[in-house]
């Protein structure tokens, strides 16, 4: 019994950074209609930024967020502006982009550390509770509380302020949103640039947990796409939800069966979710395509 | 008829003529490694170590009579292998080739170069699968898998099970890899290796790229092991050392086989837990100079040439590596493969011959079965050799191999 909380405890840590990972792509998603195979390099520059934060200014992670989280909501609307826009009726070619944009990414930061794995020190990195037995890393519930304020915050700008409501407004319906005197153009900037500032604020708070690599973004895009689509293509409390689902998947699966299979399971319970119902746990029915669709 | 009869003697003398304009041409030797993605680092390292071998060997006047040009071919994966292969030898006009830090990129480019007759000369990838091709072009220098699993179960034995004072048959040994061919095969040898000692080791894999490992030490930790064995590359082993310190996982002693000895490492988990974890890589530039003649003097070569302390141990192996196969084509007069391969197996050079400590042996796979790791120890954020106990440098000693 002892074995399966601390099992679960695990899942539901590991479900709290594939939540962080997975809200600002079902964000994007949900809104300008595009997978962005890009997000997880966005997570990968939020790490180096965190790194860049320590190596040259010795500030800590945590204190980097708030210079590179404004940062990060501009690098997103420059790159939406500037990459996305153009291609705004070719959505295949979009898509296409922003795999263009990872392998740019992946490839500048390659140069630039030539594969140096990286750490970036916190004094809570090396800190853990242990309670009845189980042990939790204080960095990982720092990520779990991050996930769930995200998506709790983002669920209350989403209903609660007008810029929130435009893009709830575009997301159901850009024709009527348009004619009601939003500025489309402009609300996807601003979703593509809250997306890519949840990816750096991601990479900021999963920094002190993991050695840096160029490649370490697409790890985390694979398991990602997995949460998006169980909780629910564009919806926000689908991807928390969802996030929970795989990191749980993930913990039973590579703990009671084998750790070389879990992402064979992982990926199973994908491919079933997407033959049984394609909108996910908490996509609404037709989500997965382009058209009308509520923010959750 | 004439024109036949006169050939063979005409093109004798064409090569006499020829000998002293080839000997003003410098000799170039294609490196292939991979000098860009996420194995640059060590592609780099090890091609310093070449560096330094082709420098002191130009002080000297060279090989054959002709200075040494390195040309690099880099190489990330197969395809850009065999891509970086034809260009050496088509364009660069390489006459030798030599690498390699990843084995699969060892694989495709000395085919590649067999099929343009040209040596691969392998310093350091390390899957046994290479030699056991038979490619008659390629030879390894360096150790392979199954000298570090070898080694490693030598430690185990010798280093391990005295100091836990338990006979074999109740020693508990978690083996962990990394589910590619080069982990996998390392623990199927040690695997091997402790049956035959009367140990019955479990074993457990992970994937390198796996965002978590939280799962693979649970499990670890569950069945309590007196030693937890791991093969793994750089990431994966910070992984698993980050989540070991993080549930407290902490068995009587931990080693780590092929990375975990750099600083990379280090700065990822830190000193104290780091602390006795011992560790089965390349011979470094601390063995004692009875083992590894010429280390010290290694060190400071690569010092004045880079600045700084060596990266990781490959260099060394990488430069000794070197020095054999410019010994071997001196030796066979020739750059032709087949003469530099039959001149390395008449080699035969005891332990210790080498800076590494490695002597020459090929058995008849062409693996140089004198090319051998060492077990070292992390002691207070440096790496120190601990077994073989002639490789132990000047006051040198294992820690205790509870964490400390």
């Amino acid at each position: 019994m002892a074995d399966l909380v601390n099992v679960v405890t695990v899942g539901i840590l590991l479900g709290g950074i594939y939540a962080l990972v997975s809200v600002g792509l079902n964000l994007i998603f949900g809104v300008i209609r595009i997978v962005n195979f890009a997000q997880g390099e966005f997570v990968m520059l939020g790490m180096y930024g965190a790194y860049a934060g320590y190596a040259f200014l010795r500030l800590d992670p945590y204190v980097s967020l708030l210079v590179l989280l404004p940062l990060f909501f501009l690098f997103g609307a420059v790159v939406q502006r500037l990459l996305l826009a153009p291609l705004r009726n070719e959505p295949s070619m979009q898509i296409f982009a922003t795999f263009g944009l990872l392998m740019l990414i992946e490839n500048v930061v390659l140069a630039l550390t030539r594969g140096t794995a990286y750490s970036v020190p916190s004094p809570v990195s090396q800190a853990g509770i242990g309670l009845f037995g189980i042990q939790v890393g204080v960095v990982r519930l720092i990520a779990l509380a991050a996930a769930t304020a995200a998506a709790v915050g983002l669920g209350l700008f989403l209903r609660n302020t007008m810029p929130g409501r435009a893009i709830r407004a575009v997301a159901q319906d850009r024709a009527a949103a348009t004619l009601m005197g939003v500025d489309v153009e402009r609300i996807y900037m601003i979703t593509f640039g809250i997306g890519t500032a949840l990816a750096g604020l991601a990479g900021c708070l999963l920094a002190p947990i993991y050695s840096l690599s160029p490649q370490i973004g697409t790890s985390f895009i694979l398991p990602a796409f997995a949460v998006v689509v169980l909780g629910g293509l564009g919806s926000v409390l689908g991807a928390y939800v969802g996030g929970f689902v795989v990191g749980l998947t993930e913990a039973l699966a590579g703990y009671y069966l084998d750790p070389a299979l879990k992402y064979a399971v992982i990926f199973g319970v994908f491919v079933l979710v997407l033959i049984v119902r394609p909108s996910g746990l908490f996509g609404k029915v037709g989500a997965e395509e382009v058209g009308l669709r509520d923010q959750s | 008829m004439i024109t036949r009869r006169l050939a063979g003697p005409a093109a004798a003398l064409f090569a006499v003529l020829a000998m002293p304009a080839l000997a003003q041409q410098p000799l170039r030797i294609g490196v292939v490694n991979p000098f860009t993605g996420p194995l640059a680092l060590y592609g780099d390292e090890m091609t310093r170590g070449y560096e330094i071998a082709a420098e002191q060997a130009n002080a000297k006047g060279g090989v054959l009579g002709r200075q040494i040009v390195l040309v690099r071919g880099s190489a990330t994966n197969p395809q850009e292998a065999i891509a970086a292969v034809e260009q050496l030898v088509g364009r660069d006009k390489v006459e030798l080739l030599s690498g390699t830090y990843v084995t699969a990129i060892s694989n495709a480019g000395s085919e590649a170069a067999l099929n343009n007759s040209k040596l691969y000369w392998e310093t350091n990838a390390l899957a046994k699968d290479l030699t056991d091709r038979g490619l008659p072009n390629f030879l390894r220098s360096g150790p392979d898998s199954n000298s570090f699993a070898r080694r490693s179960v030598e430690g185990v034995l010798q280093l391990v099970q005295p100091r836990l004072a338990k006979p074999a048959k109740d020693l508990k040994i978690w083996i962990e890899h990394e589910d590619s061919a080069f982990g996998t095969s390392i623990a199927k040898e040690q695997e091997r290796l402790l049956k035959e000692a009367g140990i019955t080791p479990t074993l457990s894999s992970h994937s390198a790229r796996a965002v978590d490992l939280s799962d693979a030490i649970l499990r670890a930790k569950n069945a309590n092991p007196d030693l937890w064995l791991s093969t793994g590359y750089v990431i994966d082993h910070n992984l698993l050392l980050r989540t070991a310190r993080e549930q407290s996982f902490r068995p009587p002693a931990m080693m780590l086989v092929g990375t975990g000895d750099t600083f990379e490492t280090l700065e990822a988990v830190g000193k104290e837990f780091l602390n006795g974890i011992l560790l089965v890589s390349y011979p470094r530039t601390d063995v004692g100079e009875s083992y590894g003649p010429g280390a010290t003097a290694f060190l400071k070569a690569y010092q004045a040439k880079y600045s700084r302390d060596p990266i990781a141990p490959q260099a060394m192996s990488a430069y000794v590596g070197f020095k054999i196969m410019l010994e071997a084509v001196a030796a066979a007069r020739s750059t032709e493969y087949e003469k530099v391969v039959a001149a390395a197996a008449a080699m035969d050079k005891p332990l210790g011959s080498y800076e590494t400590g490695y002597g020459v042996k090929f058995d008849k796979t062409m693996q140089n079965v004198r090319a051998l790791p060492l077990v070292a120890q992390w002691q207070d954020g440096t790496v120190r050799a601990v077994f073989p106990a002639e490789a132990i440098p000047q006051g040198g000693k294992v820690f205790d191999l509870g964490r400390r």
